[in-house]
């Protein structure tokens, strides 16, 4: 195939960044335009993203010019198809908050497409340099999305905890980048690989020292212990959008970089981080599990149970383990990638939702101001029910099957005693997430949470119902709904090992 | 079609229960509706109970991939033991709705619906991850049953209820992974099925142990098994009357059910070896939760109390290691179905007409509704074990099944009966037959209408024929015991 066809969804993506842009200087443009033109680009992306996501490839296209920096394939296709996925979501989900928010105005949405791009970007690169251009490029679109909330006064902290703290990790990362050069002489993935392969002791010492920081930038973006203090306040001040984008789509872009790095050429030193891995999600669980269950604001909440979910991700993360010239244990891999699918459904729906419900008021924040949701909008209360058993990992949602594939991954690599830490997690998780539930269906209806002329038949309500029916569907699966042949659990499954081993092609 | 038969019994509630969501009819529409579909599915379950061959162990077996990469499989199938469950379960629900008929909602309807689906899938499922799936599912009409259509602090009662017990069903699940990751690394295949579990041969002693104790940690709290009882009284005294009849009647049971179908194969020896402390804490909470029956002056209290008294008798029987004990146990889970479920759905009728519910305030009901007067005797003969019922048959046969384990044991599980027979007698001698005192509230009650009768006349009938035609039933499910016995504790069936 031509080899310009595997650039067109992040060149799409990147024409659509700009196309928004010059549209944002003409005032006769509406929101609503922009949601419908993002949303085109979007789906042409996605596309062309779909066109060829069962196969197995991977090439390097134009090596003289771009030189081996990017790599294309079935891999970061995977990856490109959810960020896509994800933003196309949260455009839709998110589409009765924004126009009901004065301060989103057209470049909103070039902003939004710009960091789609960085995040595609960064599933494909396979360089060190080139990922942290990504990663910036994602980065400061995120810092100025977090921005945009000019009505509420939070945002000025929230913006600046998050752009202080995420340029200094920054440049743990480039100091990373430093050292591994410097022991390497070489910033390409592939080039260290062979390095690590081929050299052990002395030689060595620089290039733990250089990933160690780099691993801090990783844990940081992910929110893991000790890394994790800014994102209750980021979280909380940025627009209840961009907080669902962030926990979910933004999460999925890290670790596509970070599975790629590790799976593909840091395999022969991955048992070195164990320990300290094994430590940071003990904190990160206990630690997230406690601010979860302290919050009393919704959002902060969630935000708060984001942590938590990174630890069972790090958990599936560790499993993986390096023996014999192989990566062993290659089926954790497969569980942090459906788990990614899982949280990305799950979170995109309770943070959307949330979203949806306050479009029109400035209340329903707290857990008081759920109250009788369940009478006002039978509907919207299920799918939040849906959404939190999903959280929660209560069987007949995806969550349950993304847990069932992370546990059973770290018992079979031998963390049993922190399988049994992260299910105490998930015990107490069923206290916060049912007792949203419990509030929303046991109480009656507080008087000032009352809008009447509430319309729910909008493009927000059914992109919901949409993101819902996945989620259920993705938990029961095929066998037990009377065989739909679609959204298959092993469909899912087959597609993330292609993925993986697309890794290893040569 | 016979093979898909039990799908269609398992899903049939849950379908029939999202059409009813979308529906905008009556709530009295919906009722007729919901109940039209429990009496199909015991229509439906009477087939399968005349097509069954006792002696040939799974039967209407369905066997279908579910999730191929972990081979978990949809694998349903019935045996004697399972069978005998299902048909109590069939014949308990739609009768039980007689009696919840009136002053209901849609939601409790469709609820009572979903529950149906996530009992019948608990029961009938043969793979451990499909087990706990509907183990899982069948919780969540109940809390939103206690939650929405409770009394007192409802709310905090149902998120107690709820937590208390995933987390017993959560240490199950890592149990579950461990068993999966263990029967993978032996084998080289996935399978969560019972069958194939059992084969697992690696797993040594000490982390058998802790995996039992896993599993009966999610088991025991929904017996509830003394000490893990703590969430009952609360919940039974809070719950609507459905969801009491629900909890009571049907899942606890099902916790008895799954210690004889995953634990006992799963882990023989441990079961053998641990059973005399298990026979023991099963005797204890029979006189502890007794004695704490008769301080109750909560009506709905008592009735939480004795029911757990009885479970831990059947928990004793059940871990007896011989066919009287084990026999006994499950007979006993269907008489304390039928008698506790009645009294409890009588109960709350009670205190729906009266608004009463201590047994102080209560009394004089005899002469106010003689009907329900005489129905509720003969389920407290039933429940004490009075010769002539169910009660009795059952619980001579755990004694026996227990004097046969431990003459010591077997001696005190012979007196304890008189406390059950203490309280109820107590109890029915204040709250129901005797006068009221001068000067004390009025108290109006109803009698039972036609459509209650009819819906307790089967009951009622099912206590006197299993009582005085035990073998017709035993013969059931007597082969599955014997089995148990013979093949896979291969300590030999003792008749």
């Amino acid at each position: 195939m031509n080899e310009f066809f595997y650039l067109i969804p992040a060149l799409t993506v990147l024409i659509g960044a700009l196309v928004l842009m010059f549209m944002s200087m003409y005032e006769k443009f509406t929101v609503k335009n922009f949601i419908v033109v993002s949303s085109i680009f979007l789906l042409i992306a996605l596309g062309f993203s779909l066109a060829d996501f069962t196969e197995s490839y991977s090439i390097h296209p134009y090596a003289e010019l771009i030189n081996n920096v990017l790599i294309f394939d079935t891999f970061s296709n995977f990856f490109n198809i959810l960020l896509i996925l994800g933003t196309l979501l949260t455009l839709l989900i998110g589409e009765h908050y924004f126009q009901h928010r004065s301060y989103f105005k057209g470049e909103f949405f070039s902003i939004l497409l710009f960091a789609l791009f960085g995040m595609m970007l960064l599933a494909h690169a396979n360089e060190l340099v080139t990922a942290y251009i990504a990663l910036e490029i994602a980065s400061f679109a995120v810092y100025i999305m977090v921005g945009f909330n000019t009505e509420n006064a939070k945002r000025v902290e929230a913006i600046f905890k998050y752009l202080v703290l995420g340029s200094f990790i920054g440049a743990f990362y480039l100091l990373g980048v430093v050292l591994i050069y410097g022991a390497t002489a070489t910033t390409n993935l592939s080039e260290i690989g062979t390095f690590i392969s081929t050299h052990s002791g002395d030689d060595m010492i620089l290039v733990y020292i250089g990933l160690t920081l780099i691993l801090f930038t990783f844990l940081f973006k992910v929110a893991a212990f000790p890394f994790q203090s800014w994102v209750l306040d980021v979280y909380r001040g940025a627009p209840m959008v961009i907080t669902a984008y962030m926990a979910s789509t933004f999460k999925i872009a890290i670790f596509s970089f970070f599975l790629r790095a590790i799976l593909q050429d840091f395999a022969p030193i991955i048992d070195f981080w164990d320990n300290i891995i094994s430590v940071i999600i003990v904190f990160t669980l206990v630690f997230g599990t406690w601010l979860a269950v302290t919050q009393n604001i919704v959002k902060r909440m969630l935000a708060a149970s984001s942590i938590v979910h990174t630890g069972y991700l790090l958990l599936a993360f560790i499993a993986l383990s390096y023996k014999d010239g192989q990566v062993a244990n290659i089926d954790s891999a497969y569980a942090t990638m459906f788990y990614l699918i899982a949280y990305l459904l799950s979170a995109l729906g309770a943070f959307g939702l949330a979203s949806h419900i306050i479009s029109e008021t400035n209340v329903r924040v707290t857990y008081d101001d759920f109250k009788g949701l369940a009478k006002e909008r039978p509907f919207l209360a299920a799918m939040m029910t849906i959404f939190l058993f999903s959280l929660a990992g209560i069987p007949s949602t995806i969550g349950f099957i993304g847990k069932f594939y992370v546990f059973t991954e770290a018992i079979n690599a031998g963390y049993t005693e922190l399988t049994i830490l992260a299910v105490m997690a998930t015990i107490v998780s069923v206290y916060y997430y049912f007792k949203l539930i419990a509030v929303m269906y046991f109480y009656p209806t507080k008087d000032e949470c009352i809008s009447v002329e509430f319309n729910d038949k909008r493009v927000s309500t059914y992109a919901i119902a949409f993101v819902a029916i996945l989620t259920v569907l993705g938990g029961v699966g095929s066998a037990i709904v009377f065989f739909i042949p679609a959204m298959n659990i092993d469909a899912i499954i087959s597609l993330t090992q292609t993925a993986v081993q697309s890794l290893f092609l040569k | 079609m016979s093979s898909d038969i039990l799908s269609f019994i398992i899903f049939l509630p849950a379908i029939v229960a999202f059409g009813l969501m979308l529906t905008t009819r009556d709530v009295n529409t919906i009722r007729n509706i919901a109940f039209l579909t429990t009496t199909v599915i015991l229509a439906l379950v009477l087939k399968i109970y005349i097509e069954f061959v006792p002696s040939d162990g799974m039967q209407f077996v369905t066997n279908v991939p579910w999730i191929e990469t972990y081979g978990i499989n949809y694998y349903v199938g019935l045996d004697g033991f399972s069978l005998t469950i299902l048909m109590m379960i069939a014949i308990l629900i739609p009768t039980s709705y007689l009696l919840l008929w009136e002053g209901r909602t849609k939601g409790y309807w469709i609820n009572m619906l979903l529950v149906q689906t996530g009992v019948t899938g608990t029961l009938l499922s043969l793979d451990i991850v499909l087990f706990y799936f509907f183990w899982e599912v069948m919780l969540l009409p109940v809390f939103l049953l206690i939650g929405a259509y409770g009394f007192g602090n409802k709310v905090a009662t149902t998120i107690k209820v709820t937590v208390y017990t995933m987390f017993g069903s959560l240490l199950m699940f890592i149990a579950i992974l461990y068993l999966g990751v263990a029967y993978h690394n032996e084998f080289g295949v996935w399978s969560f099925a019972y069958n194939e579990l059992m084969k697992i041969t690696t797993i040594e002693y000490s982390s058998r142990v802790w995996l039992f104790l896993a599993f009966l940690s999610a088991f025991a709290i929904k017996i509830p098994i003394f000490p893990l009882h703590t969430w009952i009284m609360d919940t039974y005294k809070n719950a609507p009357t459905g969801a009491v009849f629900l909890l009571s009647s049907i899942m606890a049971k099902l916790g008895v059910y799954a210690i004889v179908r995953f634990m006992i194969p799963i882990f023989p020896e441990i079961y053998i070896e641990f059973s005399v402390y298990f026979v023991a804490i099963g005797l204890f909470g029979l006189v502890y939760f007794g004695i704490a029956a008769l301080m109750q002056d909560d009506i709905k209290r008592m009735f939480a109390y004795s029911s757990a008294s009885h479970l831990s008798f059947i928990a004793a029987g059940i871990f007896s290691l011989n066919e009287y004990g084990i026999n006994g146990a499950l007979y006993l889970i269907i008489a304390h179905a039928i008698a506790t479920g009645a009294l409890f759905l009588l109960i709350g009728l009670i205190h729906e007409e009266t608004g009463f519910k201590t047994i102080k305030d209560l009394g004089g009901i005899a002469k106010q509704a003689p009907i329900l007067t005489f129905i509720f005797a003969i389920m407290l003969f039933a429940n004490i074990g009075l010769p002539g019922t169910n009660g009795f048959v059952s619980e001579l046969l755990i004694i026996f099944g227990i004097y046969e384990f431990n003459h010591v044991l077997g001696f005190i599980s012979a007196t304890t009966v008189v406390i059950g027979a203490s309280y109820m007698l107590w109890m029915f001698q204040r709250a129901i037959l005797q006068d009221r005192p001068e000067g004390s509230p009025i108290l109006k009650m109803r009698d039972l209408k036609i459509k209650e009768i009819v819906g307790l006349a089967p009951w009622v009938i099912l206590v006197f024929l299993m009582g005085l035609y035990p073998d017709v039933f035993i013969n059931k499910f007597e082969p599955t015991v014997t089995h148990y016995l013979n093949d896979i504790l291969h300590i030999g069936a003792t008749k």
